[in-house]
């Protein structure tokens, strides 16, 4: 049996204002498997994911990632040895307007991994043209569009050589011309085995890449099936009507 | 050729019409400040030509420029304004290509310790006590060194401030608003006069230094507050990137907050060092004889008895070309190192 990539127990947080985020999440994420987590918005699938690389903390509960194991209080040192091999790719990109193409995505590699400079551009530019963007190396962010900068922050996340992907809607914010290109880079990822957590609206997406669906809805995980059923027969009332609401 | 003069003419007495007389209010308020204005130059260049008596000002140029540093010296003085001057041209001409700029702060920082080693001697120069620096030389002086220590100072007081251990935070906070409630001449009194008292008899500074450190204190709580508007002009996701790659809290301030939070504090901080070298001229009045103070002990002497016109007229003359300069340098280094702009 081999071990999960994420393994959560029991997850519960609470915002101050008594909104429950997580309401006693227990959930695994295999090796090389891509898990889509849907649900409407506020029903905590963004704050699920961010738990899973120590963006934010949970009240109880008990998580593993990549083999570490933290608690609700955990250390910096561990958390951050969490983020090293667990890259994010945020809805509304995140580059750093400061520096180049090339420097986003070396940035890292250079100074948290300790590789030579020549050995970490070698290898952006080649995750670069991966993304079909190698001409842009040169640029700065606010010369690209959406779906190029989409396409960068992946490659970024990508330089570290990461054992898990997460994707906190990653299309939201772009035109809906320029959906498809973050999207094929996605699904050529999924093909060479990344293992992928994508929260994520796109239904096609979905169907065609997920080897699960897991349903949200106030903190709580409601279904959890292959995409054949959810899509087509999900088990749940509240998964029907939600997709009944974003499938017209 | 005529032709086309006339059309010129044409289109300027158009312009003049169309932005200046439009309505009768327009034209009155034209016609006012024209008249203002006009009544002004007049004046002005009459006692400038014909009444103002320059020979003050020509005859004690080497005063004004190093105060009463030993005349046989002077070349010392001359020497580092001279390395200033080449500095500013450089920094202003070099192409931003250029690998010799990736030097330029570096020259810039090390003109404090050569100005040091200049004025003050000591390595094969006869020595030189600090109560003979002087003029403009100790203006600038004064302006680079406080400016030198006060900006790391006040960095680490902004990102103190945002700090999450509660001990610092506090210390910060409350040193950065205290020293903003305080006016600045009393922390300049307090430096000249209490510091001595709280340090060992034995431990002697000297008045410059004594206000450098003032200075410094004063000035680095406005520059912290300016660098936190940077720091909080950054989105607060653009830090979550980075710490979603594994950067630690001082590879982040290095590598992500600080190139931009600079950029964006950059006209504010050229803010602070104008208002600096102005303030310097403060010193006068506590026994530093610096631009302000060699003119006002020029102006006690009997042969230049009632000159204050000219001598004032000429102070702002170098106070204003100073800070032109800075200015331009200040430009010049946002043009050069703003790739793109951020915000």
């Amino acid at each position: 049996m081999i071990n999960p990539i994420v393994s959560a127990n029991e997850l519960v947080k609470t915002y101050s204002k008594g909104l429950i985020a997580l309401n006693n999440i227990s959930m695994v994420v295999n090796k090389k498997e891509v898990l889509v987590v849907m649900g409407p918005s506020g029903s905590g699938k963004s704050t699920l994911i961010r738990t899973f690389n120590g963006l934010e903390s949970f009240d109880s509960g008990e998580l593993e990632v990549v083999g570490i194991t933290i608690g609700t209080d955990p250390e910096d040192r561990k958390v951050r040895e969490i983020r090293k091999r667990v890259g994010m790719v945020f809805q509304q990109f995140n580059l750093f307007p400061h520096l180049s193409i090339l420097e986003n995505i070396t940035l890292a590699p250079i100074q948290v991994q300790r590789k030579n400079r020549i050995e970490a551009e070698d290898h952006a530019m080649e995750l670069l043209s991966q993304m079909g963007i190698e001409k842009q190396a040169k640029k700065y962010p606010i010369q690209l569009s959406g779906g190029e900068q989409q396409r960068v922050a992946i490659a970024r996340s990508l330089a570290v050589n990461p054992e898990l992907l997460l994707f906190d809607e990653p299309t939201s914010a772009l035109d809906p011309e320029r959906v498809n290109e973050v999207l094929d880079a996605m699904r050529k990822l999924a093909q060479d085995g990344m293992t992928m957590v994508v929260v994520t609206h796109e239904v096609s997406f979905a169907k065609e890449v997920a080897d699960r669906v897991v349903f949200m809805d106030s903190g709580k995980i409601i279904e959890t099936s292959s995409p054949n059923v959810f899509f087509n027969n999900a088990k749940e009332e509240r998964s029907r009507k939600f997709l009944n609401q974003i499938i017209k | 050729m005529a032709i086309l003069l006339m059309k010129k003419i044409n289109k300027l007495i158009n312009n003049v019409k169309r932005t200046m007389f439009t309505s009768s209010l327009d034209t009155f308020i034209s016609l006012f400040i024209t008249s203002i204005l006009f009544v002004c130059t007049v004046k002005l260049s009459k006692w400038f030509f014909l009444k103002a008596n320059w020979t003050v000002v020509e005859e004690n140029i080497p005063l004004f420029l190093f105060g009463v540093f030993p005349a046989d010296q002077r070349w010392r003085p001359s020497l580092w304004l001279i390395i200033l001057i080449s500095l500013v041209v450089l920094t202003l001409f070099t192409p931003s290509w250029s690998f010799f700029r990736k030097l330029l702060p570096f020259a810039w920082i090390a003109v404090i310790p050569i100005g040091i080693a200049l004025l003050a001697g000591g390595i094969g120069l006869s020595p030189v006590a600090s109560r003979y620096w002087g003029g403009l030389t100790l203006t600038i002086f004064l302006m680079m060194s406080s400016l030198f220590l006060a900006f790391p100072f006040g960095i680490i007081l902004a990102f103190g401030r945002q700090s999450k251990l509660q001990l610092i935070k506090y210390f910060c906070s409350i040193y950065i608003e205290t020293l903003r409630a305080i006016p600045l001449i009393s922390i300049l009194f307090f430096g000249q006069l209490l510091i001595p008292l709280f340090l060992p008899v034995e431990i002697e500074i000297n008045r410059v230094l004594r206000s450098i450190i003032a200075f410094t204190l004063f000035v680095s709580a406005y520059i912290a507050e300016d660098i936190r508007g940077g720091l909080q002009a950054i989105p607060k996701s653009q830090i979550e990137a980075a710490k979603s790659l594994g950067f630690n809290t001082f590879q982040i301030t290095r590598f992500i907050l600080l190139p931009q939070v600079l950029q964006i504090a950059l006209p504010a901080l050229t803010n602070q060092a104008v208002g600096l070298l102005q303030n310097t001229s403060l010193m006068s009045i506590l026994g530093l004889v610096e631009l302000l103070g060699i003119s006002r002990s020029l102006l006690a002497n009997p042969k230049f008895i009632g000159q204050y016109m000219e001598v004032y007229v000429w102070l702002a003359a170098i106070y204003w070309f100073i800070c032109t300069i800075m200015a331009l340098v200040a430009q010049n280094i946002e043009r050069k190192t703003t790739l793109v702009k951020l915000i």
